[in-house]
């Protein structure tokens, strides 16, 4: 049966989740990406190595979806938290871990909105410190915005953490060999969507034959996945510069180039 | 047409810009709403320049004020770079830039966000996030630690450099960068693909425990597939991915349902394990 977990990780993972959502908005280092949640929380349960496989299996299903559907969002960075903290406490493996974060994910749909809609108040209190000339009250109600941003995210990790584990100990207790087992096959099986997913947003039908190099150098040859960037590296600057060379060779002949060019001759002197 | 009371105390420095930028950096999205969208992150942002530059005549301040806080919205990749010509402009044309500054902002701010959401929100993220999640289902940090790297060394660095190049290079900094990142954007996206390619034999993981037995003879079925083709399984479905994610009616949430049935089936029926 499962442990229990103290106060100072809940406290701490709701301070990760306030701090995280900001973040995210400010310089975007990836604290919020799934798989910096994962490996952050299981850094705090006391299993790294759990929290980052979950959470890479759950930023391999979120890679390229908001770019993608226009419907709504799932939010997997609270899949990550929410099943790598239970997975570590029910010590059931990585494929409970993905078996309660994956559908938490799904159902915590856009929490955005909420602080999205909160802003709106505070927009109109900047407005009022506008005609009132008051520089620090448009400081104060501009950074006020962080405060709903951090709870949209804060408040369901500290419920769920809070009450969840009541709910994870039953799904313990009942849960039936499929269910288990068929919560594994889907940890290696999931993956497929998100790749599916940036093969649909990026314009893969004009680099089929990238797809293939990519694939038989890791599939045949098991080029390990930073060999195959390295590749692709080099295609990708050999490319670029290519394309410059004809780039400049446009702006040559083309008869309206600039005269600002530089380097450019200017012919009628 | 010079602003007769300019003087040079004025004079826009380094440290406005740094100013402006920091600000910008932490605070653009950070009152984000429905209404007006980035309309008070900007203002915000730029507040320490307006305040130098009319402090002194609270009615042009707060007018100008008013004219930095309406609708506004763009990738804050990219934003530093429309803060950089707004703010030459205002320390070229004083007050009179309430009437340039506007178009300014919502003619650069569309182009500006389709460029940065596809080189630094797609491209970028695939690039890197693959990684990471290749050496993270392995148990393994190091794909996370190149990430935040490649954010700190080369992300922030660019953010930060661009309000400078676009103050000092005026609205031609705009076009010979676009054209730039587009070009890297489409280079990129070879390396993108090709990234994505090899994810499908590193990440997907599915094998058919399937063995047939009979006297001495023993078939195991994931053998045979690994000859047609390694990582036959986890093809197959991506292709059914794939295809179903080019369906009417069908989104990404629904996909990961059908995948998670799919999985529990499959395992029930001694398919996959």
């Amino acid at each position: 049966m499962s442990q229990g977990i103290a106060i100072w990780q809940i406290a701490l993972l709701t301070l990760y989740a306030f701090f995280s959502i900001n973040e995210s908005l400010m310089l975007n280092l990836g604290f919020i990406r799934p798989v910096f949640a994962g490996a952050i929380t299981g850094a705090i349960m006391g299993d790294l190595k759990l929290g980052l496989m979950v959470g890479g299996t759950m930023e391999l299903m979120q890679l390229g979806i908001s770019a993608f559907g226009g419907a709504s969002i799932p939010d997997f960075f609270l899949g990550a938290v929410v099943g790598t903290t239970f997975g570590i406490l029910a010590g059931k493996g990585v494929q409970f871990a993905i078996g309660v974060g994956v559908p938490v994910g799904l159902l915590m749909l856009q929490l955005d909105i909420l602080a999205r809609f909160a802003n709106t108040a505070l927009l109109h209190r900047v407005d009022k410190a506008v005609e009132a000339v008051a520089p620090r009250k448009i400081e104060m109600w501009t950074l006020m915005g962080s405060v709903f941003w951090g709870l949209s995210r804060a408040l369901p990790v500290l419920i769920i953490l809070s009450f969840g584990q009541p709910v994870v100990n039953t799904l313990l207790q009942i849960m039936p060999d499929w269910l288990m087992g068929g919560l594994k096959v889907a940890g290696g099986v999931l993956p497929v969507v998100g790749i599916s997913i940036l093969l649909r947003y990026l314009p893969t039908k004009d680099f089929v034959p990238e797809l293939l190099v990519g694939f038989v150098l890791a599939a045949y040859l098991n080029v390990p996945i930073l060999g195959v960037t390295l590749v692709g590296l080099a295609a990708a600057v050999y490319d670029f510069k290519k394309h410059g060379k004809d780039r400049e060779a446009a702006a040559v002949t083309a008869p309206a180039a600039t005269a600002s060019d530089e380097g450019g001759f200017q012919g009628d002197e | 047409m010079n602003e007769p009371n300019k003087t040079a105390q004025q004079k826009i420095t380094k440290k406005d810009l740094w100013a402006v930028n920091w600000r910008w950096a932490l605070a653009s999205q950070i009152q984000w709403n429905y209404e007006r969208m980035e309309s008070s992150g900007y203002l915000y942002s730029i507040l320490p320049v307006l305040k130098k530059l009319y402090g002194h005549d609270k009615d042009k301040f707060r007018e100008m004020m008013k004219a930095e806080n309406q609708y506004y919205n763009t990738a804050a990749s990219m934003g530093h770079i429309v803060l950089g010509l707004d703010i030459a402009v205002q320390e070229q044309e004083g007050i009179g830039a309430k009437d340039i500054v506007p178009g300014l902002k919502t003619g650069l701010m569309g182009p500006l966000a389709g460029v940065g959401d596809s080189m630094w929100g797609v491209i970028w993220g695939t690039i890197w996030g693959s990684l990471a999640c290749a050496f993270a289902v392995k148990g393994s940090p190091v794909g996370v630690l190149m990430w935040l790297m490649a954010n700190l060394c080369i992300y922030v660095p660019f953010r930060f450099w661009s309000i400078f190049a676009a103050y000092n290079q005026g609205v031609k900094l705009v076009t010979t960068m676009k054209d730039k990142l587009n070009a890297m954007t489409k280079s990129a996206t070879m390396l993108g693909v090709m990234v994505v390619g090899a994810m499908i034999p590193t990440v997907v993981n599915a094998k058919v425990p399937f063995v047939y037995k009979n006297g001495g003879m023993k078939i195991v079925l994931q053998d045979m597939l690994d000859q047609i083709m390694p990582h036959l399984i986890p093809v197959c479905l991506v292709a059914l991915a794939y295809w179903l994610l080019g369906r009417k009616h069908m989104n990404s949430n629904r996909v990961i349902w059908i995948m998670l049935g799919l999985s529990i089936v499959l395992y029930s029926l001694k398919i996959l394990g």
